[in-house]
């Protein structure tokens, strides 16, 4: 308990830093911190349409947290969880309008089954690239974002395009998949738990499992793993191939439950911010929770804020940069795992000093 | 004079100096023996000024040296040291390492051609080989990686050279050589500070030894006046039961070969770094394998652990099993993975995996009841137990936890990769102990070091790895066999 305490306290203590920056720059601009802290507050938690608005930008924040938080354990920097999320609101909207006559629970398993296989396509391929011709994650995911990007705005304009062919949409999906509304007109669904499980489904296969126990030992130490027979090919198409799966889920339950059809615009970018999500959870699935809440929560409310206050909406991209700027600085372990990844070498021993020095 | 003061030093709990008094006089070579955790390393850690003490004082001809002095202050009082992990960057080649600081490269001290030249001047003048032109530091030995070190040491000419066991991978020609390149450090007024804990070297080379015992000193003495006996009882307070030589053990010439590897080869940018290998290792022995250290003995173990793809060859039984467990040389680099536990570590190996995950879900409760009786037996320290880091264990602990490990997956056969570097000689005993009842109990061991005594001790059949290929010998004389691993006797 003292040790969840304690680790719950870094990234509470950044959060504080970086929302004190923001006042200072509020105050000298002129406006109330006060008042604008409670403008949003109010915009995110205020009522309870606010607060379930905050409960649905946060949901997709889950997914992607998760998807990235798992490949980071193996040293896999997927980037792409955005592009894997559109692949995944890509399927769920391309066979959503055909599942008419199907039972409602198949029709929803056949949507979100439809997403995530996507997603896992689209991250396993990254993953199979970097597993046989050694090609860099971090590009090749990049590169299939903008790939995925541009497929779904075909889509939307060609053969996926409303019948009208006014609006660069897609056709709603067929209501037998459309995941149910509780409490209209929030948008409570069942779609919130499934993140929830699925945080402790990651939790429980990253530290109780083989593989997941093999996939950290693979991100922190990869020419240990390859002289004790891990399978490095094998996990890092795998996990590659989750993380996706994890996050095409995400696209799809956005389009069963939220939107109903495909825009666009169907991502904001929230495999991107996931990221951030993920770094501010330390990569526990089960902090990616209260971390991806956090993120809706701000999302929400700069509505309000500008509404109310007339600051830009952009001001919470600030304090979200803030955030995981202050974060790295109070975690020297987080800012361990970024230097890694980008190749400074073998970490520096650190045992001087660690059980008297000598060695 | 080098002179250190009433040093004291503590990390957490652990008082790691008590008021050591240290001399060292101009023109002299002066050895520093003790076990681990003595306080050689902190010790010549606080006069390099790597690390601050918490009282006392260091002085050099009577003038303090600031504690933690900043590396171009002790430039300037040209005191260089080279440590038993030299601090290179290993994605550069050996010569931009030079020219990054550090080396003395003369007029021009960006100009690589400059640096390089420069350094094999140094190099030869020392008698040791440096690396290919634009060779990664990274796909390097570590023998090459020392030697590297300490041609940056000796460019700026110090007047204090501290060296932390740096003759431990150096083989008997190169060691000679070097140890002649010393004699010319002393003969020039140099101070030279030998941290080792072979204490024939020390008697042989240096002229006063002081020996340290849990963060004292308990004697300086002259080394013609002493004897190794002496030395080690000094050292550890008992003789180890190691230096009471017993007999190889012998194997069962019936048996079918545990391990047995057939013309393996590998090549590298061109060069055959394993040249058609083939040797069998039988249930019951321990086979030693001789070489100066960048021969292949490191592809050799790779392969077989099974990390990394061969040209041609066959190991059987197949890598990545249980039957064969290794050791390797890096233990922090190739062996553990520092940020996680003591316990996952152990998991590290594919048999205690399937121990403790049979059907992939993982016994925690079990594995870390087995990882404490482990640390037990092997008398490992761990101050938070199963769940304590690997990187919080010092250098010997962490080495023991390897051959435990190896020992704990009940394999068939283990290669083990110069396991007793660092270790000092209570620690070694123990680990070559471990291995001589793994052999008697049936097991087959194939013990790769450049270490010459440690093989003959330990060994019944030898063999001698140079550039890629393996020779069996009968020849048990150390200067034969030290031709042999230079690769006269071809």
């Amino acid at each position: 308990m003292r040790r969840l305490l304690a680790a719950a306290l870094r990234p509470a203590g950044a959060i504080g830093c970086a929302l004190g920056v923001v006042a200072i720059a509020l105050a000298l601009l002129g406006a109330s911190p006060v008042a604008v802290a409670a403008d949003l507050a109010d915009g995110a938690f205020g009522n309870w349409i606010a607060f379930t608005d905050t409960l649905a930008r946060a949901t997709p924040l889950v997914f992607c947290g998760l998807a990235v938080a798992i490949a980071f354990h193996g040293a896999l920097w997927n980037i792409g969880a955005d592009g894997q999320l559109i692949v995944g609101a890509l399927a769920a909207g391309a066979i959503g309008p055909a599942l008419g006559g199907w039972p409602h629970t198949l029709a929803i398993a056949a949507i979100i089954g439809a997403g995530g296989l996507a997603g896992a396509i689209w991250g396993g391929l990254a993953g199979w690239l970097r597993a046989r011709r050694n090609v860099n994650e971090v590009i090749s995911t990049i590169m299939l974002n903008f790939i995925a990007a541009q497929l779904l705005s075909w889509a939307v304009h060609g053969p996926l395009m409303e019948p009208s062919g006014a609006f660069p949409a897609s056709r709603k999906i067929a209501a037998a998949a459309r995941l149910q509304l509780y409490f209209p007109p929030s948008r409570v669904n069942l779609a919130m738990l499934f993140a929830l499980a699925l945080a402790a489904v990651c939790e429980f296969g990253l530290f109780r499992t083989a593989p997941g126990f093999e996939l950290r030992a693979l991100g922190r130490n990869r020419r240990a793993s390859a002289f004790f027979g891990v399978p490095i090919a094998r996990l890092t198409a795998g996990a590659m191939a989750l993380s996706g799966m994890l996050a095409g889920f995400g696209g799809a339950v956005q389009i069963s439950a939220i939107t109903h059809r495909l825009y666009e615009t169907i991502s904001p970018g929230w495999g991107y911010e996931a990221i951030a999500v993920a770094l501010v959870a330390r990569l526990s699935p089960l902090g990616i929770v209260p971390a991806a809440l956090l993120f809706g929560a701000l999302d929400n409310g700069s509505q309000a804020m500008q509404r109310a206050d007339g600051i830009s909406p952009q001001l919470v991209y600030v304090i979200q940069a803030l955030v995981i700027i202050a974060l790295l600085a109070f975690d020297a372990s987080a800012a361990g795992g970024w230097r890694e990844a980008f190749g400074a070498g073998a970490p520096a021993e650190p045992n001087a000093g660690a059980e008297g020095g000598d060695v | 004079m080098l002179e250190a003061r009433a040093i004291s030093r503590r990390f957490g709990r652990t008082l790691a100096l008590d008021r050591v008094d240290f001399h060292a006089r101009p023109g002299e070579i002066h050895a520093l023996i003790g076990e681990n955790g003595a306080g050689k390393s902190t010790l010549v850690g606080i006069i390099a000024g790597r690390l601050a003490a918490d009282s006392g004082a260091v002085l050099l001809d009577g003038a303090a040296l600031r504690s933690g002095a900043s590396a171009a202050a002790l430039r300037r009082a040209r005191i260089a040291a080279v440590y038993q992990s030299p601090m290179l960057f290993e994605r550069m080649t050996w010569e931009e390492n030079l020219a990054l600081g550090g080396f003395d490269a003369g007029a021009a001290p960006r100009e690589l051609d400059a640096v390089a030249a420069r350094a094999r001047q140094i190099a030869a003048a020392s008698g040791f080989d440096l690396p290919p032109p634009r060779a990664i530091v990274a796909d390097r030995s570590v023998a090459e990686r020392v030697r590297l070190a300490i041609v940056r040491a000796l460019s700026f000419e110090p007047r204090v050279l501290i060296l932390d066991e740096p003759t431990s991978l150096l083989a008997p020609a190169e060691l000679k050589i070097f140890l002649a390149a010393l004699g010319r450090l002393r003969a020039a007024g140099r101070i030279v500070v030998l941290v080792t804990h072979k204490l024939a070297e020390a008697r042989a080379v240096a002229d006063r030894i002081t020996v340290m015992r849990r963060g004292r000193v308990v004697a300086e003495l002259r080394a013609a006046d002493t004897g190794e006996a002496e030395l080690a009882r000094l050292m550890i307070g008992a003789l180890p039961m190691a230096l009471a030589r017993r007999p190889p053990p012998e194997p069962d010439p019936a048996a079918a070969p545990a391990l047995t590897l057939a013309a393996l080869t590998l090549v590298r940018e061109g060069r055959r770094v394993l040249d058609e290998i083939s040797l069998t290792v039988r249930p019951g022995e321990i086979v030693g394998l001789a070489g100066v250290d960048g021969n292949g003995q490191a592809e050799l173990v790779e392969a077989i652990a099974g990390a990394v793809k061969l040209d041609a060859g066959s190991i059987a039984p197949a890598p990545g099993g249980a039957a064969v467990a290794v050791i390797p040389q890096h233990r922090d680099r190739d062996g553990l993975v520092l940020e996680l536990p003591l316990w996952e570590n152990l998991m590290l190996a594919a048999p205690l995996r399937a121990r403790f995950a049979p059907r992939g879900l993982i016994g925690c409760g079990a594995a870390r009841r087995f990882c404490a009786d482990l640390l037990d037996r092997f008398a490992i320290r761990a101050a938070a137990g199963p769940a304590c880091a690997a990187g919080a264990l010092s250098g010997g602990n962490r080495q023991r936890l390897s051959v435990a490990r190896a020992l704990a997956g009940a394999p068939r056969a283990i290669v083990a990769h110069d396991i007793c570097r660092g270790l000092d000689l209570g620690a070694a005993a123990q680990v070559h102990r471990g291995l001589a009842e793994f052999a008697a109990g049936g097991g087959a061991v194939l013990l790769i070091s450049t270490d010459l005594d440690e093989l003959l001790e330990c060994c019944g059949r030898l063999l001698v790895m140079v550039r890629g290929r393996v020779h069996e010998t009968a020849d048990r004389d150390p200067e034969r066999l030290g031709l042999l691993m230079a690769g006269a006797a071809e």
